[in-house]
């Protein structure tokens, strides 16, 4: 009896609970049918309202779907603004259909969508992914479109080779780059006492500096040093950059093509061996990583950075809005300084982001699109309309505490970059003295960037990071057999690959 | 003729299950086979390349690995998920009062999704001080443990979440075995004298044991699918040490590579070791599975 | 010494009433209760934790070694579902699940009617391909079927999961079973009648097979709403993503914040759950003619 009256009991608080949820879910009056926008109960940015609404072509027909849509889970200015976006969109291409459809780039899901069919119009791939995606015909030439756009003329000639096929067709175009730095929580470093009478925190430099500043942080608050995603292809990603430094370029460097065309791994180079080493003293010499380093992700990096469980983390520009605005981080508790430097040199890892169309994208389709990008201010032209884009995005981006910076711009277009900076100084929210070491390094030349590794990078990174995950969890683990287990790994797939 | 109508009939009756039959289990199986044995693109095969997946296969330390890990996951899953549901079935067979309950809450976890749980898990296994077996060791006087990223304990734990799950189902089938044995075989143990662990040893026990024969080759089946369990809380790692031969499939088909061939590869040699320990089965138990 | 217990329930296991209540007996009984203390605890401690790890935000849930969350911030709750728009994915998910259930219930039903009632010429063959589908996990055979789903342009809709629920070769078999025990009397006189063979089955079998219908119903519900995989790579990540799709894609995803993954765990536990205390009597009673599975 007893027993019936506490299932009653507990059927009845879950289907309350239930009840409650979908009450709540209702209550809002947006549509709650699929594939709908969220709820934005926020206005957009007011700059928006200094983009033109006249309309500009009411012929243009198309119903595009944008992946590059803020996710759902988005902070509500975000949406708001997109939200902004997309009702202009409707005014200056009355028969345009904008249909948000965040998607979250990986090879995996995208292959059955554009199989399928359902794939989003327009979708941002990192730049790793663009030749393998032509390769098999999974994205649509917009090479017209482009031309009509007059984009085709400002590609740099590296992007014609990133963003192209041997026939000189093009299949998407830049979006923005990254740099490789290091973001900094100043809360631990303030309480583990390593701050400048400035009142800044004392940075690390080189990657030594980096292990002992670990050190200290770790004894005087008990949190980690270092968070490093030692997990599926971040931990390789990150080492790669760190090999570099310590010499893993020119005739060292990870991969190189012979005089036959005969592609060769070299993970067991001097350098190599002395970063792996490295790395192998930040768990069992300095203790400064992460207990979880093994199965974080780079996710997982921003959550740890962001509530204070770390306090560096080896990441890029474009990530700053993850652990602050996206886990709660204050703005004046976050920097961003440069990729420490190493015994071997001083390099930094860039790369970047494109837009590229679902393999049945239209032409007009793809117009579509491309007005839509340049409605939001990503393509190289300054008008009147892309300079208000510009601000109301840095505006939404200060409204919910992201860092407003300058960006890395993709395209070399000197009146567009010089725009896009002064947009960023006049929305800035944060004490350039943080960042400025950042955005000079590479200017300054103190930094040398460094494009990703020719070929089949992320399987090498696959491979790189289970040899560090080995060098990590097993203190008694050797390092040359690591390495020279990830060589031959990495080797018989280059073999299979491409040195059939 | 009119024989020849029925049989007619009555075969078009089964031909839409039978085609969804063959298209979601049979010509999948056929078409591994083939499509080992080529190179792909995309989703097309482009060329024959006779046995080169799988000597491509062996040659990787990840599938050697793989394989070696499988047999480390059949051990560890005959020793916790083969056990523990045994013990479930006697202890709570044993109990009066509560026992419904106990059965309920010991079959509810099966009933939640497999993905929940790993994602619920991995917050229990995480090796900061904050995951929640280390807050309860903490609160027990011990140090912190680091769990998953220990190579030897990546798959205990990951067959502990899978016993976890599966254990109470598994156990009320045992339960169902042991209600069925004649009471009137205790009491005359009894009579003759046998004592409590007599019982077990002579009625108990063999009345698992035959049950348990037939519940060992469904445990041992489902030790090969293990496949997102490893994706969800390790991603193989770490250093592959909790690599599945499934996971490997998966990661070869959709981690990126696209390399249908080798994947496919995998699945056969994978289908082919369970076939072996089938046919071993059946031939140690000396009787066709039957199940009709 | 046969004192009935309070309850007058006889014990079933191995020790009985007739036994002497002595020492060892008194202590085996006790260890007895005890492991079912922890059994109890272990099972349901961490679906407890979760429920209470989703009212904590995410630096309380990084940081804090508590258990309890500060405070009962139902809140946060009602946002994530907001955020995530988790009610299309569980209208997708109730989608999924009507059609298998309905393809379940007809496709495995008519074959197994066909094998155990109509046995037509050459029906063995295929009862022994349904048998031995058994033996081999339907996993290994994703990467194909993946290529045949996409090669008939299937992809992107419910279509395929719907069928897939039709070639379930454990349903089959229980099917049989229970058609074996229906009276062949009954289907003869419908023979007489003159009922052709599908309305037999639609006016005679399934409804005298309510009772295992039922259970490939429970079942169907409970394996649909549990399965990613193949939904993932039917679905994708697009408008149709089911509950279970949402939360894999969402754990993949970069930018997840851990404390919206639990409360997205806690929305995919919540209606297994609750359908567990509505149908857990049928649910643990048939899982001995199930077997293992899920």
């Amino acid at each position: 009896m007893k027993n019936r009256l506490c299932q009653l009991l507990l059927v009845a608080v879950l289907a309350a609970l239930c009840v409650a949820l979908v009450a709540c879910g209702e209550s809002s009056d947006s549509p709650t049918g699929v594939g709908s926008a969220p709820v934005v109960n926020v206005a957009p940015p007011e700059e928006i309202a200094e983009i033109s609404i006249d309309v500009i072509d009411p012929y243009l027909t198309a119903t595009i779907t944008l992946g590059n849509w803020p996710p759902d889970t988005a902070p509500e200015h975000e949406l708001a603004l997109f939200e902004g976006f997309r009702q202009i969109m409707n005014a200056q291409f009355p028969n345009v259909t904008v249909v948000p459809a965040f998607f979250s780039y990986t090879l995996s899901s995208y292959l059955p969508m554009a199989r399928g069919g359902t794939a989003p119009t327009l979708f941002q791939p990192p730049f790793t992914d663009p030749q393998l995606l032509i390769q098999q015909g999974l994205v649509a030439d917009v090479t017209d479109a482009l031309a009509e756009f007059g984009l085709l003329e400002k590609f740099s000639p590296s992007y014609i080779d990133l963003l192209g096929d041997e026939n000189g067709r093009i299949f998407g175009l830049p979006r923005d780059g990254y740099v490789l730095g290091m973001h900094i929580n100043i809360d631990l470093f303030r309480e583990a006492g390593l701050m400048t009478e400035d009142g800044l925190p004392m940075v690390p430099r080189t990657l030594q500096e980096m292990a002992e500043k670990g050190r200290i942080i770790r004894e005087e608050t008990g949190r980690a040093g270092l968070v490093f995603p030692a997990s599926e292809t971040f931990g390789g990603w990150l080492f790669t950059n760190i090999a570099w430094n310590f010499g893993a370029t020119g005739e060292y460097a990870l991969q190189r093509q012979e005089e036959d065309g005969r592609w060769v791994a070299n993970f067991t180079s001097p350098p190599m061996i002395e970063a792996m080493y490295f790395m192998r003293s930040l768990r069992w010499e300095y203790d400064i990583l992460n207990a979880d380093a093994t199965t974080t992700n780079w996710a997982g990096t921003h959550n740890i950075l962001g509530t204070g469980m770390a306090a560096m983390n080896l990441a890029a520009n474009d990530s700053v809005a993850e652990p602050t605005a996206g886990r709660g981080l204050p703005v004046d508790s976050f920097a961003l300084i440069p990729f420490p430097a190493g015994p071997g040199g001083s390099y930094a890892l860039t790369g970047g982001t494109a837009f590229m169309f679902s393999p049945d994208t239209t032409h007009d389709e793809a117009v579509a699109s491309l007005h839509f990008l340049n409605l939001i201010g990503v393509l190289p032209f300054v008008t009147d309309d892309t300079i208000a884009a510009q601000r109301a995005g840095a505006a939404a981006a200060r409204d919910r505490g992201v860092p407003v910076l300058p960006g890395i711009p993709a395209w070399n277009d000197e009146g567009f970059i010089a725009m896009q900076r002064a947009v960023a100084d006049e929305f800035s929210n944060v004490d350039m003295r943080l960042y400025d070491d950042f955005f000079n390094s590479f200017v300054d030349g103190s930094i040398t960037l460094r494009g990703e590794e020719p070929v089949f990078t992320q399987q090498m990174y696959r491979d790189l990071t289970a040899a560090i995950q080995r060098i990590i969890t097993r203190e008694n683990a050797d390092v040359l057999t690591a390495l020279q287990q990830a060589e031959e790994r990495f080797q018989e797939f280059l073999d299979d690959e491409i040195n059939r | 003729m009119r024989k020849l109508k029925q049989n007619a009939i009555s075969w078009l009756i089964m031909l839409p299950s039978i085609a969804l039959f063959a298209f979601f289990l049979w010509t999948p199986l056929l078409q591994s086979v083939r499509m080992s044995f080529y190179r792909t693109r995309n989703i097309e095969l482009v060329e024959f390349v006779g046995l080169s997946n799988y000597i491509s296969i062996f040659g990787r330390q990840e599938f050697r690995q793989a394989l070696a890990n499988t047999f480390s996951y059949t051990f560890w899953s005959l020793l916790l998920g083969f056990f523990v549901p045994i013990l479930l079935a006697l202890v709570i067979g044993e109990t009066v009062r509560g026992r419904g309950i106990f059965r309920t809450i010991a079959y509810l976890p099966n009933i939640l999704p497999g993905l929940a749980a790993m994602i619920l898990w991995s917050a229990f296994f995480s090796a900061e001080d904050t995951g929640v077996i280390n807050i309860i060791l903490g609160h027990l006087g011990f140090e912190s443990r680091t769990f998953l990223t220990e190579v030897n304990l990546v798959i205990p734990i990951i067959v502990f979440i899978s016993t976890w799950r599966g254990a109470g189902a598994t156990a009320l089938i045992y339960m169902a075995g042991l209600a069925g044995i004649n009471p009137e075989l205790y009491e005359a143990a009894t009579i003759d004298g046998a004592g409590i662990w007599r019982r077990i040893r002579y009625i108990t026990g063999p009345a698992i044991f035959n049950l348990g024969s037939t519940l060992l080759i469904l445990q041992i089946i489902t030790v090969f699918q293990i496949m997102y369990e490893p994706l969800v809380l390790t991603g193989g790692g770490p250093d592959n040490a909790s690599m599945s031969l499934m996971l490997l499939m998966w990661n070869y088909a959709f981690g990126g590579a696209m390399d249908f061939g080798r994947a496919s590869a995998v699945a056969v040699v994978t289908a082919v070791i369970l076939l072996g320990f089938t046919v071993l089965y059946s031939i140690i138990n000396k009787r066709k599975i039957e199940w009709d | 010494m046969r004192k009935k217990r309070k309850a007058g329930l006889p014990r079933t296991g191995i020790i009985r009433d007739f036994d002497k209540k002595t020492i060892g007996v008194k202590l085996t009984l006790a260890v007895v209760y005890i492991i079912c203390a922890v059994i109890v605890i272990v099972s349901i401690f961490p679906i407890f934790w979760v429920f209470m790890a989703g009212f904590k935000d995410l630096r309380e849930f990084m940081t804090s070694t508590a258990i309890m969350p500060e405070v009962f911030d139902f809140v946060r709750y009602v946002r994530t579902w907001n955020q995530l728009n988790f009610l299309s994915n569980y209208i997708n998910s109730f989608y999924v699940i009507l059609g298998s259930v309905i393809s379940a219930l007809v496709f495995n039903g008519l074959l197994a009617y066909g094998l155990t009632i109509l046995k037509p010429k050459g029906h063995g063959i295929v009862n022994k391909l349904v048998i031995g589908s058994l033996l081999i996990p339907t996993t290994i055979a994703l990467v194909p079927l993946f290529i045949n789903i996409q090669n008939f342009n299937m992809g992107g809709f419910f279509t395929p999961l719907w069928l897939a629920a039709g070639a379930n070769a454990f349903q089959v078999i229980l099917f049989k079973q229970f058609f074996q025990s229906l009276p062949p009397s009954i289907l003869d006189a419908a023979k007489i009648d003159g009922c052709g063979q599908l309305s037999i089955f639609s006016r005679i079998v399934m409804p005298l097979s309510k009772p295992i219908c039922v259970v490939v119903t429970i079942f169907t519900v409970n394996g649909v709403w549990s399965d990613f995989l193949l939904p993932y790579l039917v679905l994708g990540v697009g408008r149709w993503q089911t509950v279970m799709v949402r939360l894999f894609v969402f754990s993949t995803q970069q930018t997840i914040n851990n404390d919206d993954l639990m409360r997205a765990v806690v929305f995919s536990m919540i209606p297994p759950i609750i359908f567990f205390f509505f149908f857990q009597k049928t649910l643990t009673e048939n899982i001995t003619t199930v077997g293992i599975k899920g």
